[in-house]
């Protein structure tokens, strides 16, 4: 296992190094160890994160594409989907058969279909668009969903911040 | 920074206080009991004892483990809630020897470290198992059973760890990954379960008898339970899981493999051989799709479960997922209404809803009679086959020469019939509504679904037709009228020789001898024209399903028709073959 789960990763390093998805840049934080990545996403475009780039840590399970990896902001992030501690809250990073939440069905889950790059891309579009009905971090799902207008301000202040502005 | 000026603070504070008491008394002896008549000095050495405890913690850390990796830092605060300072050791050890399947290189020292705490934890474990047992026997029980019990249960878990080792150990001294790894892990995780659960067991049963009911052990007794329960479970389904990719998965073809994306998804590798196609016609390399099943028994890329697909009757000794039991008693019954309505009516009665009939499985199981009721077009009869036998989500595949399962039920088949519950033959095609026509075009699974649902009927009611040939046969064998010749089989039919004859028959319009099946039937039903109770289904009497100007387009209808049909179909060897039939027609 250990050596198909390593080469995999390998191989997800390669491809995202040769084709970068746009606003993510993703790699192990060092070459001895491939469990554990550090990523960085920009913010998405349009959006009140645009500008942004918000690091981020993935940890790997030895057992990878059969179990998913761990994700986690190292900055902070004021965001419906993002505990205050910076995990990440999506459904694809769930491991199939348990349902912390009870919320979502096991067809959102985890599959080693998914792959780094479509964790990031998720991440991506959880970002622009926060899913406040099953919120990680419930005040900052309050704060989108009835004062809108200081939840960008928030947003442009974690922006400031994650530039070292 | 803060730790280590608080532990100096500390280590001057408790000096201070012992320098102190010594000052004053002079002596060792009435320092002693100065200090500890003192309260505040009594606190001073409370908070000493701490600290040596923490710097013993450290030290040990320190020579084991080295640095700790911050995923580790993570998984020890997360586990912290519910673990004992004895245990944290424990599943440290296990932490880091999980990091050994991570780890690329694996230097001597880890090795080292690994064994001489494994070996130290076990020793230790084992003496205080011990000392409780003996303490136990001599002076009755006392609270060092509750000790003797949980140093047990962390012994299971430093075995596991061991055990985890040995794995690690071994695949890493391998060059190609070993594959059966994660099978004996799941085995040592349901033993260790299994051994975990004994000794909750034991242990509650000798607290009630001795003391009283041990509340404080519901809880981890609990966790144990469940985690047995699920192990055993997750070793139940996998190997389902497992036996049904060996034997019933067909290997994927190197067409198959050239048609469409080689790469396995799971390891995001070439796929060359070993590589197997679920019923939902993805391919995975076999290795991957074993680990995978070892989890969740699910197709990885659409989620199919895998066990709630068709089941072949190959294996009788697991049944069928329940939607498919309750329904067999009540094919019989169901057949034969339709029988009773049959002969008599030219056409079908209007304003019918075949969509709703349930879709017996076992319809197709009485073989595919298709054939010889659509003469004039043997393309659409074998397309029938084709489509009913195979689709991947209701019906087993046309493959089962020998179906003990689905026996039985045929045997109510020779009954005389008894006029109840049968689909309902569906309506002329003029005759539907627009919506009904609807819900059979398009490519979304509903509308194959309907699709699927009125060849079946039409199927059972063909099957239905099969019987009463048969019937006929059994009489007429007894009064000296000519027979049907069936597929060739000896004209003296019995009911039990009819049940051969039909599961001959599938075997037949599986491989070659289909077409001239066609010709043979077809001749000798018209011979029975006026066949008292049986009237040959004629052109008129059957229409054709889907489409009504079929004149005219017949042919291209028909093509059309097939390649639809075969891109829903699952294709296999038998198939093929059948298919074949149908396109040198």
């Amino acid at each position: 296992m250990a050596g198909s789960a390593l080469r995999r990763l390998m191989a997800e390093y390669k491809q995202l190094t040769l084709n970068p998805p746009e606003g993510i840049i993703a790699g192990p934080v060092n070459e001895e160890n491939f469990f554990e990545w550090e990523a960085l996403i920009m913010g998405p475009e349009n959006t009140c994160f645009e500008g942004g780039v918000f690091p981020a840590r993935l940890a790997f399970p030895p057992d990878y594409p059969l179990n998913p990896p761990k994700m986690k902001f190292t900055c902070e992030l004021f965001h419906p989907n993002i505990y205050p501690d910076g995990r990440v809250c999506i459904s694809i990073l769930h491991a199939p058969g348990d349902d912390p939440m009870g919320y979502e069905s096991s067809a959102e889950r985890w599959s080693p279909v998914q792959s780094v790059e479509k964790i990031l891309l998720s991440v991506l579009s959880m970002l622009a668009e926060p899913n406040d009905e099953s919120a990680a971090n419930v005040d900052a799902a309050k704060t989108w969903r009835e004062n809108r207008m200081k939840f960008e301000e928030i947003a442009a202040k974690t922006v400031r911040k994650s530039l070292g502005i | 920074m803060r730790t280590v000026l608080l532990t100096g603070l500390s280590f001057v504070l408790t000096g201070a206080v012992i320098g102190n008491a010594y000052y004053q008394k002079k002596q060792f002896y009435p320092s002693v009991v100065y200090i500890t008549k003192s309260n505040p000095s009594m606190a001073m050495l409370y908070i000493q004892a701490f600290v040596f405890v923490i710097l013993m913690g450290k030290l040990m850390r320190k020579v084991f483990f080295g640095q700790l990796r911050p995923a580790e830092m993570e998984h020890l605060i997360e586990r912290s809630w519910y673990a004992v300072t004895e245990t944290l050791s424990s599943l440290h050890t296990e932490d880091r020897i999980d990091y050994m399947e991570r780890s690329p290189v694996i230097s001597l020292l880890f090795h080292l470290r690994a064994i001489t705490l494994i070996t130290l934890l076990g020793i230790l474990d084992l003496y205080f198992i011990n000392h409780a047992y003996y303490s136990t026997l001599l002076k009755g029980a006392s609270v060092q059973l509750v000790f003797g019990f949980e140093y047990a249960i962390l012994l299971t878990v430093l075995f596991m760890a061991f055990v985890k080792y040995i794995l690690h150990t071994l695949d890493a001294q391998n060059e190609n990954p070993w594959e059966n790894k994660a099978v004996y892990l799941l085995y040592t995780e349901l033993v260790l379960g299994f051994i975990k659960v004994v000794l909750y067991m034991a242990f509650m049963m000798i607290m009630i008898k001795v003391h009283t009911f041990p509340l404080f052990a519901i809880r981890p007794m609990y966790l144990s339970l469940r985690g047995f329960k699920k192990a055993l479970h997750d070793v139940i389904m996998s190997r389902r899981a497992i036996r049904n990719m060996n034997t019933l998965y067909p290997d994927a073809t190197a067409e198959e493999l050239q048609a469409g994306d080689h790469t396995c998804i799971i390891c995001r590798e070439d796929m060359i051989e070993f590589s197997k196609k679920l019923p939902c016609n993805h391919i995975f390399h076999t290795s991957c799709l074993r680990s995978w099943f070892q989890r969740q028994q699910t197709c990885p890329t659409c989620r199919m479960d895998v066990l709630q697909a068709p089941r072949p009757q190959q294996v009788p000794q697991t049944p069928p997922p329940q939607q498919q039991q309750p329904q067999q008693p009540q094919m019989p019954q169901n057949l034969f209404q339709g029988f009773a309505g049959m002969p008599p009516i030219p056409g079908w009665p209007p304003q019918q809803q075949p969509v709703q009939q349930p879709g017996t499985s076992g319809a197709s199981t009485t073989g595919t009679p298709a054939t010889p009721t659509t003469p004039n077009t043997p393309g659409s009869g074998t397309s029938t086959v084709s489509a009913t036998g195979t689709h991947p989500s209701t019906t087993p595949p046309t493959s089962v020469p020998n179906m003990p399962p689905f026996m039985p039920p045929m045997f109510p088949f020779f009954m005389p019939y008894s006029g109840q519950g049968m689909p309902l033959p569906p309506t002329r095609p003029e005759g539907l509504t627009d919506e009904e026509l609807k819900v059979m075009e398009g490519q979304e699974r509903q509308n194959i679904e309907a699709r699927i649902q009125w060849l079946r009927d039409i199927q059972c009611l063909l099957d239905g037709a099969m019987i009463l040939i048969q019937q006929y046969n059994t009489v007429a064998s007894q009064s000296s009228i000519p027979n049907i010749n069936l597929s060739g089989t000896p004209s003296n039919n019995t009911p039990t020789d009819t049940n051969k004859a039909s599961s001959s028959r599938e075997k037949s319009t599986e491989s070659s001898p289909v077409v001239n099946n066609d010709r043979d039937l077809d001749k000798d039903l018209s011979d029975l024209e006026g066949a008292t109770g049986y009237t040959p289904p004629t052109e008129e009497m059957i229409p054709s399903w889907e489409d009504p100007s079929q004149e005219e387009h017949e042919d291209e209808q028909h093509e059309v028709r097939r390649r639809r049909l075969e891109k829903f179909s699952q294709p296999s060897p038998n198939n093929h073959i059948v298919k074949e039939k149908a396109a040198t027609d």
